[in-house]
């Protein structure tokens, strides 16, 4: 059995994907944190374990995100999005070509040719609207885990508008509105509504087919149904969103 | 608050910004040393760019400098005038903190660092006046906001309209208007008149310093020279006499040796990348990209082209010139700037490249704006195209890499 590792060296999470033969047969992750390049050896070692194999069995370990160039020991680099590319277009079965990222700190939207190689790319810059770090930032002024957004987002009332998707902004707003009186249930609907503009802008007129949501925040129904709400077009998930570019990265090996 | 304070105040603070630009300079040349591609003959470029204000470029050319806004108004002329043409700029992220209480948020980060400078030496003569183009508002209101930084000897402004139709008739008449007004100031500054023969030797000059920038872009194109390296030796232009400039370059250019070119060949267009601010030439060589060719000011574009002069009287030199740099222009501030897309297409038939980068300066409103139909034009013959906003804050690096790293393999998926 030779294994592969995907590393994604996350701004806020670092995700492991093993494989034997591009089956996948663990994931897991560890919160960002220094001395990434342990981070990712315990998150190696743990699936060893898991799953019984020796360490000489990993025949090759492959890093992307944004601290890739703090694994020494990696055997190939990839940039993030063509890892998320070609392991998105993998796992979808090969039907992928609009794909929605919501990384940490940035969110990105992917388009895929036939062969499900990037044929172009959008980013935000250096604002973090719309991305995890707003979610995060919001779920601490809610004091509400980010697991309950999507339940929660389903039993609001009334449809509020949020004016801002700037972190900063959004953080004295959304406290405005609590002090106000108004129920947390519509301000994550408004959240996740506000999130869902900020990616219809950046997607342009381009996206071929359903989109492909993708990355942490993508676990959010709540958010999934927002962005159907926004383009009006059927919005899909894979089971494990967070770990699509890891294992894009460990195909970049063959 | 008391003057006193206040006095020492910002004494404090630009002593705090003179050793931070000198930190800026110094590590942007320390890594240009430090390259396996570093070689002597590149010293004196590197030795330009470690001061790149207009006293010192005075001293070495042994002219007084007069200041340009912009790159409209025809050098020969004012060297002929006896002067050093000297074309104002920074990217210095250092100087530019100092003019940001004033101003919108997202002013120019060029002119926002221009006003840093002049701040910095507020206390230096206003020298001659500048000679200031109507290109774009923020060029335009420049005056206007050096009024406001409260700099106590603020220069005077040779104004130059800019027609910004290119296409007409009207547009040119008018133009070679200014350049005629423009002669008749750099005589009166200069106190002589500029003769004919005068003229004639500085189009010669400027002539061969054109045909040794079309040796150093072919050097770049055939990977002779880094792009960086290329984007260093333009930038100091304006830093030396214009022939000392050339002989160098062209003793540089009789040591290069044959190099390679590695990764993904790209064309830069869009704002101008000034030193020191060399963030994105870096970050396209981590990101295995290759500029071979440019359009910016502040690189390809400090000449409009080689001028053919047929009509040696002055009259004739005049009308030659001002039609070549207006007509040669492609700064986006143009409303007929067909020539800029079919100049990308056009150097591509002579060029290998494969995609095309667009650099915005985040508050520089034309080429912002001007991208948009560039990308679709450009998309449309088949070139990648990737658009990237920035400034001169080095915070943003790793989210440009990530891109940079991705556009490079799109390249190669090609």
């Amino acid at each position: 059995m030779v294994l592969k590792v995907g590393l994604d060296l996350g701004s806020t999470a670092i995700k492991a994907v093993l494989a034997d033969n591009e089956q996948i047969l663990w994931r897991g992750k560890s919160p960002t944190r220094p001395g990434q390049e342990a981070v990712g050896q315990s998150l190696i070692d743990s699936a060893l374990a898991e799953i019984g194999a020796p360490g000489n069995a990993i025949g090759g370990i492959a890093v992307t995100g944004y601290g890739k160039k703090l694994f020494s020991r990696s055997d190939g680099r990839v940039d993030e999005i063509s890892a998320n590319a070609a392991g998105l277009f993998r796992l979808s079965g090969g039907r992928a070509r609009t794909i929605v990222n919501i990384g940490g700190q940035d969110l990105k939207v992917l388009f895929l040719d036939d062969r499900g190689r990037v044929a172009d790319f959008r980013m935000n810059d250096k604002c973090a609207a719309g991305t995890g770090r707003f979610f995060e930032l919001a779920a601490r002024i809610l004091d509400t885990p980010l697991e309950e957004f999507g339940v929660l987002s389903r039993l609001a009332e009334k449809d509020l508008e949020l004016n801002s998707t700037c972190v900063v902004f959004a953080e004295s707003e959304i406290v405005s509105l609590l002090a106000a009186g108004t129920p947390k249930e519509e301000i994550i609907k408004a959240l996740h509504a506000s999130v869902a503009r900020r990616v219809a802008a950046l997607l342009g007129r381009n996206s071929r087919g359903p989109i492909w949501l993708d990355g942490g925040p993508a676990r959010n129904s709540g958010l999934l149904e927002a962005i159907e709400d926004e383009l009006l077009t059927e919005v899909l998930v894979l089971e494990h969103p967070q770990y699509t570019v890891a294992y894009g990265a460990l195909l970049a090996l063959d | 608050m008391n003057p006193d304070v206040e006095r020492e105040r910002r004494q404090r603070l630009f002593q705090k910004v003179i050793r931070k630009n000198k930190d800026e300079t110094a590590k942007v040349l320390g890594t240009l040393r430090n390259r396996e591609d570093y070689r002597p003959e590149l010293d004196y470029f590197l030795d330009l760019a470690a001061d790149t204000s207009a006293t010192a470029a005075e001293k070495r050319s042994e002219r007084p400098a007069l200041r340009l806004l912009c790159l409209q108004a025809p050098l020969e002329l004012i060297h002929a005038a006896g002067f050093q043409p000297f074309k104002v700029f920074s990217g210095s992220l250092s100087t530019s903190t100092l003019a940001t209480q004033d101003f919108p948020a997202l002013i120019c980060p060029l002119l926002r660092a221009v006003l840093g400078e002049m701040i910095l030496n507020e206390s230096d003569s206003p020298g001659l006046p500048w000679v200031l183009p109507t290109t774009c508002d923020w060029v335009v209101k420049f005056p206007e906001m050096l009024t406001l930084t409260g700099h106590p000897s603020k220069p005077e402004f040779h104004w130059l309209e800019l027609p910004h139709l290119k296409n007409r008739r009207d547009s040119r008449e008018r133009w070679l208007g200014e350049v005629w007004q423009l002669k008749e100031f750099l005589e009166k500054t200069s106190k002589r008149p500029i003769k004919r023969a005068a003229l004639l030797e500085s189009a010669e000059i400027y002539g061969h310093a054109e045909e040794i920038l079309q040796r150093l872009k072919i050097a770049r194109e055939t990977g002779f020279l880094s792009s960086v390296w290329f984007m260093l030796i333009v930038n100091t232009f304006f830093l030396d006499a214009v022939e000392k400039w050339t002989a160098r370059a062209e003793i540089l250019l009789s040591a290069l040796t044959a190099g390679q070119i590695t990764g993904g060949r790209v064309f830069l267009a869009g704002s101008p990348i000034v030193f020191p601010n060399f963030k994105l030439p870096f970050l396209f060589e981590e990101a295995g990209l290759t500029v071979v060719a440019d359009d910016l000011c502040s690189s390809e574009r400090l000449f409009p082209g080689k001028t053919l002069i047929t009509d040696t009287s002055v009259f004739g030199l005049i009308s030659t010139l001002a039609g070549r740099y207006h007509q040669g222009c492609l700064c986006p501030i143009f409303a007929d700037n067909d020539r800029r897309i079919n100049n990308i297409l056009g150097r591509r038939t002579n060029v290998s490249f494969h995609g095309v980068i667009f650099h915005v300066l985040k508050g520089c409103h034309p080429y912002d704006l001007e991208s948009f139909s560039l990308e679709n034009g450009l998309k449309a013959q088949g070139l990648k195209f990737i658009r990237l906003e920035t400034d001169y804050a080095p915070e943003d690096g790793q989210n440009l890499l990530t891109r940079l790293e991705a556009y490079r393999a799109t390249l190669t998926d090609k």
